[in-house]
């Protein structure tokens, strides 16, 4: 009697487990999407805000692969849950979004929610675009709706299991996807109303500057502190304090997303993009606000840079300072202008964290070019030349003669980041 | 600027002592201290690698760019410069000069020859590489590039140098792997 009520106990078990698997795989085809083709006609001042916007939302920093076509999609992101791509948001009608209505890019842009129902990764960042206005989805929507549309395909992502469980997005987006964090700093001025929209919903900055829980989420009461899992560079701490401590006012602000260098400050890797392709091409009046929301309505006055006479146990460090670096940042960190920046003043050395400093002296830096005439030569990597407690000395000379902070680097850490794999400490 | 003293080998000959300013680049140490003008000052970024001599240690030989790496980064070090490649007789005088040079002479290679120590320097490193870790045949244009790529040469003359070097690669015993 026992066993026969298990037994069957167990096939009802089992039947609800294959139900279940069928429902996952059923929710995880892509059926063929035969809705009608759209076609957009806007009038010229929606087409010219929407290409505004799309600047400002930085959407071909992830939809436009280099070399590619534009919106064709391609750029693979890295993140700790498998690679995906940035897709095809053309108005092609079988690989872009030639088939999405107004109201379907809407949902697809701020609740993440594709047409036909499929879900997006959070790594397209809905969350933070939750809060664009209807009217501005529509501009953008209009905008990309009268691009030249490519037929290129959307590359496989490569995500493991079981996040490579659409579904399973539902989820997330019940805990998370509506969250709103306190904003990152004081202000109510219509100037740091604007600035807080694009920062956090445009700009979506804090995809980078913010930490992130466990399932990727964004920790909104930390936010735009930073955040160092995300590659081997960190995104650093913006919020007013940390930025006023590295020495950042709104002037220097102003230079460098405008054109990414500021004094002794450049922007490098992904933050370079941003900058080329966003936060230079917006107008002076919403870099402003960019600015004033980050700093807030009374920023606290920047911390000057300070020279400090470093001890005889540093010596090591300014010796490798002297045979290393000085031959481009100068003897007195003073830098070449269109070669190496000063280091003297500059805001990596400066940050409480010196993940990116000690990721910058193994790794070295890239040449990067700033609009039509400005660059920086590329900086070697000096992974070969110095061992884990050489760069830890370098470090430390560097961070207590020019960035006013204590040398507590040690080999340990850059044994971590030596790593390739590394990606957070 | 206070001076340390510097010991290093150069060419196979050793010199020092040498009482040198801390943070002199050691192009400078070469050119004023031992009279080693061969190894050309270009840009002085670390972009066109003209100043590129050769290091030895136990890993073998490698590129060190001298315009922007400190003289004393080199203390104790082995370092060759585009003086040091070719053979000489008891008097100093050259009886031949080196496989790469002789290579470079056959195609032409240079007009000016301003950049021509960094391509002597770049190209014997690959040749003393590959004689360690033989490639196949397939991989030689590619493996030819990619040692080359980073130095620059003002002439247009890359084809010649790639060519040189390729071909110098192809005939040398030993530098590509037989049947792959």
């Amino acid at each position: 009697m026992m066993r026969r009520r298990r037994r069957r106990w167990g096939r009802w078990l089992l039947a609800a487990i294959v139900a279940g698997v069928l429902w996952l795989v059923a929710a995880n085809i892509r059926w063929p999407d035969r809705g009608p083709v759209q076609t957009v006609s806007a009038a010229p001042e929606q087409l010219a805000l929407g290409r505004y916007l799309v600047d400002a939302a930085d959407c071909a920093a992830c939809h436009t692969a280099p070399g590619g076509a534009p919106f064709a999609g391609g750029v693979a992101l890295p993140t700790p849950f498998g690679t995906i791509h940035g897709t095809n948001i053309t108005p092609d009608p079988d690989h872009g979004i030639g088939r999405y209505t107004a109201d379907d890019f809407y949902r697809a842009l701020t609740h993440g929610e594709a047409r036909g129902g499929r879900q997006l990764y959070p790594a397209m960042p809905y969350p933070s675009y939750r809060r664009i206005a209807r009217a501005d989805a529509d501009a953008i929507y209009a905008y990309l709706m009268t691009r030249p549309a490519a037929a290129v395909p959307n590359p496989r992502n490569d995500v493991g299991f079981p996040f490579n469980i659409r579904t399973l997005v539902n989820f997330w987006n019940f805990l998370y996807r509506d969250a709103e964090g306190a904003p990152a700093s004081q202000g109510q001025s219509p100037a740091w109303q604007r600035g807080r929209y694009l920062v956090d919903t445009l700009g979506h900055c804090g995809d980078c500057h913010s930490p992130r829980g466990t399932l990727g989420q964004i920790e909104h009461a930390r936010a735009l502190t930073g955040n160092a899992s995300l590659g081997r560079v960190a995104a650093p701490d913006i919020t007013p304090a940390a930025l006023a401590a590295r020495g950042w006012d709104a002037h220097a602000l102003d230079a460098y997303l405008a054109g990414g260098i500021a004094g002794p400050a450049a922007a490098s890797g992904e933050m370079a993009t941003v900058v080329a392709l966003s936060t230079s091409r917006l107008s002076d009046d919403d870099r402003t606000a960019m600015i004033t929301y980050l700093l807030g309505d009374s920023p606290a006055a920047a911390g000057p840079s300070a020279v400090a006479e470093t001890d005889a146990s540093l010596a090591p460090g300014r010796a490798h300072y002297l045979d290393l670096c000085a031959g481009c940042h100068g003897a007195e960190g003073r830098g070449v202008p269109h070669v190496a920046v000063a280091l003297a003043g500059n805001s990596t050395l400066r940050d409480v964290n010196p993940h990116n400093l000690i990721i910058a002296i193994l790794d070295g830096i890239p040449e990067h070019a700033y609009g039509d005439v400005e660059r920086l030569q590329a900086m070697p990597g000096s992974a070969r030349e110095l061992a884990d407690a050489d760069v830890a000395a370098l470090a430390n000379w560097l961070r207590v003669r020019w960035g006013d902070q204590k040398p507590t680097v040690d080999a340990a850490l850059v044994r971590v980041l030596r790593s390739p794999a590394a990606a957070s400490h | 600027m206070k001076t340390r003293p510097l010991t290093l080998t150069v060419n196979g000959r050793r010199h020092g002592p040498l009482d040198i300013p801390e943070g002199l680049m050691l192009i400078d140490v070469l050119h004023e201290w031992l009279d080693l003008t061969g190894t050309r000052f270009g840009c002085g970024q670390g972009v066109c690698r003209a100043c590129t001599v050769i290091v030895d240690d136990a890993d073998g030989s490698r590129e060190m760019r001298t315009c922007i790496t400190g003289a004393h980064w080199f203390d104790g070090k082995q370092i060759r410069t585009v003086e040091g490649h070719a053979t000489r007789d008891a008097a100093g005088a050259v009886t031949a000069v080196s496989p790469v040079q002789q290579a470079f002479l056959d195609h032409y290679s240079f007009q000016c020859g301003y950049c021509t120590p960094g391509f002597v320097n770049a190209a014997t490193v690959l040749v003393e590489r590959l004689a360690k870790a033989p490639i196949a045949k397939a991989d030689v244009e590619a493996m030819v590039g990619a040692a080359l790529e980073p130095h620059l040469c003002r002439c247009t003359g890359y084809v010649r140098y790639y060519e040189a070097v390729r071909d110098l690669v192809l005939r040398t015993p030993g530098l590509v792997k037989e049947n792959a």
